[in-house]
């Protein structure tokens, strides 16, 4: 018996697109409606309580726009390397040591030092921290054809043993005996609507996330960028410097990952500590597939799951689901998004 | 095999093709790359299903839906690149998908027949040795071992003495000598005359998919084979107008590349060009003409020599650098690499120029604004007049066919001012109005005072374009004419590396 399964790329509209996700999140809640009842509650009650967590009140609301940011961040980083043909798996390290950096200035400089300029300074900290992770792999690709994605994860584990050293180490808050974290830091992110937890790296990513669609569709950087991505060959012979873009497009995926885990310490935690990270940098690369490796459409796509991450939370402390049921919910609808992705671009063929 | 028609996009391959061999006799068959050879050997080994035609083995008429129904039915191929896993081992790699070793693999006996039978055929192979610590030639030795391993019937070798030093084909001659004493049908594919003269008992010589010359070896002559495999083709008349070379355009002295099998592909090459003058590189393909043209690019660094343009030395220089320097490349390839099949046509036409005025404009260090208006105008007016047929240019340049993609590449190396133009298989593949149309550009080119490098294996083309002819052998210049000096039958020697004339000869076209 001769079975043949063949895979053959599509040209999807724009319909599609828009409509997959859609479809996959549907019936991703359809089977953890089905689980859930299975556990013994209600699913009207549990989706309830999924969307009152995400945007049941104003404050809600907000999280949920908090949230986002990281994603946002990490999403259109992860977009732009891609465009550029090279696999950025290390958005969650990348974030960690800007998270680190944005720390360590703080506690350096907050005694004697206004904390706007330390924010600043912890800015331009961990875009450099974040570049420089991200950096390295590139380079190890452009000059050494290394994997990107074997280094990138590699360099995620580095960064996070790092972060369990510097918290019992140099980073550590020495009033805390139990749990390693930092101490309290003082530079911070500017509320923007009081009475939230709503902060000005909310605008920020808004903002980096136009410049970064306006550099990739607009400028002759992007041009080149996502010509070396589609086609290598040509590029190099239209005199492009193939290496070059490989580095840089990493430097500029780990600094905009780098600058999240500034953002995320400086706005949601004001210290860091060993969970600063529990695989948003992985989550980040869902965010970018769903937004189609496209800035703006990052933007809603970031929002969803930031809605996705407070609703799981909310869910789970209303219905006193689990943590691991509440973490296998958001697993599921990952993996019917990146079937649903998958369904949306090939097209498969039996027999 | 008989009347095999096979058609790919925009090509005929075959075009109504039969051959036939007996057991007992070496059947060589000759012409130039993209002649079909390969092709109809495909088809015979089942990679490729014809469009039409037959194929009978031993008196039974059978379709291979793959290479194991090929095998099943004693037919063996041993390719020009070879198939095998470097990682393993020579005995591993000939058993590799042979279902009768079982699961736990009965290495013994394997070894035991591997040794019959190069003992039979004087094939010396260690079984034993990993592929990657062996040889060109004695990968082949193992590809020919595993063939005879599935009890092949009929051998067909693709282009096997192309990896083979000197010596290594005067053994596997031998050896194949006593497949044919055994009994067996060798086909062998070739584009070297010497050596179908050394080891055919028949010739079928093919050009273009069809079969233009079916003789026995003790008929034939090296001039006459060289003619039929070149053949002649009646030109559309041309208008050259006369011009007076110019300055020095490219001047290139003793230029050796490193090709990718890892030996130099080009051997101490030096040739002029000036303004105003097409100089035409005449030759098989695969004999360097690629790697001197990357070298020339920059796309490729020379081992030694020294590389001229306008004067400049370019040797270590950039593709960046040349570009900026004007010359313009015309490649081979021309979807691979001549163009981004997801990019839109206009952004095709400028990819060269998209950091230059008019086309983007500086607001940060390096980082210029394109000016996307600007860009689709110039577009426009390239597509008018190139009369490149596309609906928009904002259509994605994968969607055009084959002849306007050739065109959109024309119009963006012709437009962008450059004086040097290199121009490698222009014409190949492509139908006969959009060939004439290409060809009338290069000497457009040529009347504006430009200097055009043309490289191309289709002599007729070489040879009705240029001022001035060099031909391309292993590597080496062993030739350089004007043309009509030279009969086609000389030319065609040349090109075969039946003949060579002295440096001094050659060195005399450049005064």
């Amino acid at each position: 018996m001769d079975l043949k399964i063949k895979v053959e790329e599509r040209e999807a509209s724009l319909f599609t697109f828009i409509l997959t996700p859609i479809i996959a999140f549907l019936f991703a809640f359809l089977v953890g409606g089905i689980l859930m009842e299975w556990a013994g509650v209600s699913p009207v009650d549990g989706y309830s309580a999924f969307l009152g967590g995400a945007f049941g009140s104003p404050r809600k609301l907000a999280d949920t726009l908090v949230r986002m940011v990281p994603f946002l961040l990490m999403g259109v980083g992860i977009a732009l390397s891609n465009r550029g043909n090279v696999l950025n798996i290390g958005a969650e390290g990348q974030f960690i040591m800007g998270a680190i950096a944005a720390t360590w200035i703080s506690m350096l400089l907050q005694d004697f030092t206004p904390w706007p300029i330390i924010t600043v300074l912890a800015f331009l900290l961990s875009l450099g921290a974040g570049g420089i992770w991200g950096g390295i792999a590139g380079y190890l690709k452009a000059k050494m054809g290394i994997n990107e994605v074997v280094t990138t994860v590699m360099m995620n584990w580095l960064a996070f043993k790092l972060l369990q050293w510097l918290l019992r180490g140099p980073l550590k808050n020495p009033e805390s005996e139990m749990w390693p974290m930092s101490p309290h830091i003082k530079a911070k992110m500017p509320i923007v609507i009081p009475g939230t937890r709503l902060h000005l790296g909310f605008i920020i990513s808004i903002l980096i996330a136009y410049l970064t669609y306006y550099l990739l569709f607009k400028t002759n950087m992007g041009f080149k960028l996502r010509a070396c991505g589609k086609n290598p060959f040509s590029a190099k012979y239209a005199g492009y410097n193939v290496e070059n873009m490989i580095i840089l497009s990493m430097i500029i995926s780990g600094g905009l990952a780098g600058l999240a885990g500034s953002i995320e310490v400086m706005g949601v935690h004001h210290f860091l500590y060993e969970g600063i990270s529990v695989g948003l940098g992985y989550t980040a690369i869902i965010v970018s597939l769903v937004g189609k490796d496209h800035p703006l459409a990052i933007i809603p796509s970031s929002f969803i799951f930031g809605a996705i991450y407070n609703g799981v939370v909310y869910l789970q402390a209303t219905t006193g689901l689990s943590y691991t049921f509440s973490k296998a919910l958001e697993g599921m609808i990952y993996i019917f998004v990146l079937i649903s992705e998958l369904l949306a671009r090939y097209r498969i063929r039996i027999g | 095999m008989r009347n095999i028609i096979k058609r790919f996009p925009g090509v005929v391959a075959n075009d109504d093709v039969s051959i036939e061999v007996y057991p007992g006799e070496v059947l060589a068959l000759l012409g130039e790359n993209g002649a079909g050879k390969t092709t109809l050997m495909n088809i015979l080994y089942g990679l490729y299903k014809p469009d039409s035609g037959e194929i009978i083995v031993s008196g039974k008429q059978v379709s291979f839906r793959s290479p194991r129904d090929a095998i099943l039915n004693g037919i063996g191929m041993v390719h020009q690149h070879f198939m095998l896993i470097d990682d393993f081992t020579v005995v591993e790699n000939i058993i590799l998908g042979l279902s009768e070793f079982g699961i736990i693999i009965d290495f013994k006996t394997a070894i035991r027949r591997i040794e019959e039978i190069s003992r039979k055929f004087g094939l010396q192979v260690d079984p034993y040795r990993k592929i990657w610590q062996l040889s060109a030639g004695e990968k082949q030795r193992v590809e020919i071992v595993k063939a005879l391993f599935r009890n092949a019937k009929i051998l067909i070798l693709d282009e096997p003495t192309s990896v083979l030093t000197p010596q290594e084909s005067e053994a596997l001659f031998k050896t194949l000598r006593k497949f044919v004493e055994a009994g067996m049908a060798v086909i062998f594919i070739t584009h070297k005359l010497q050596e179908v003269m050394a080891v055919a008992d028949r010739i079928v010589v093919l050009r273009k998919g069809k079969v233009v010359g079916r003789l026995r070896r003790e008929e034939a002559t090296i001039p006459q084979l060289a003619r039929m495999m070149v053949g002649r083709e009646v030109l559309f008349k041309l208008e050259k107008k006369p011009v007076t070379p110019g300055k020095k355009a490219l001047e290139v002295k003793g230029l050796w590349v490193m090709g990718d099998k890892g030996v130099p592909a080009v051997k101490d090459v030096s040739l002029q060009l000036r303004c105003g003058e097409i100089l035409g590189i005449a030759g098989i393909a695969g004999n360097g003409q690629k790697e001197l043209v990357e070298a020339i690019y920059g796309l490729r660094s020379p081992i030694k020599g020294t590389i001229k343009i306008f004067g400049y030395d370019m040797v270590r220089g950039t593709v960046r650098d040349r570009i900026l320097r004007g010359i313009s490349l015309i490649p081979e390839e021309r979807i691979r690499i001549g163009i981004i099949p997801d990019f839109s046509t206009a952004e095709n036409l400028v990819l060269e120029q998209v950091d230059f005025e008019p086309f983007s404009k500086p607001i940060l260090g390096s980082i210029k604004k394109i000016d996307f208006e600007k860009i689709n105008r110039y577009a426009e007016k390239l597509i008018k007049e190139f009369n490149i047929v596309t609906p928009s240019p904002s259509t994605r340049a994968a969607n055009l066919s084959g002849g306007n993609i050739q065109r959109l590449i024309l119009a963006r190396e012709l437009s962008r001012g450059s004086d040097l133009i290199i121009a490698e298989e222009p014409t190949a593949g492509l139908d006969v109005g959009a060939t004439e149309y290409i060809r009338k550009l290069l000497l457009e080119a040529r009347s504006n005072g430009k200097a055009v490098l043309l490289v191309s294996g289709e002599l007729s083309e070489v040879l009705s374009l240029s001022d001035k002819v060099v031909v391309m052998y292993e590597g080496e210049i062993v030739g350089g004419f004007k043309p009509d000096t030279l009969s086609l039958e000389d030319v065609g020697l040349l090109m075969a590396g039946a003949k060579r004339m002295s440096r001094e000869e050659v060195a005399k076209l450049w005064t």
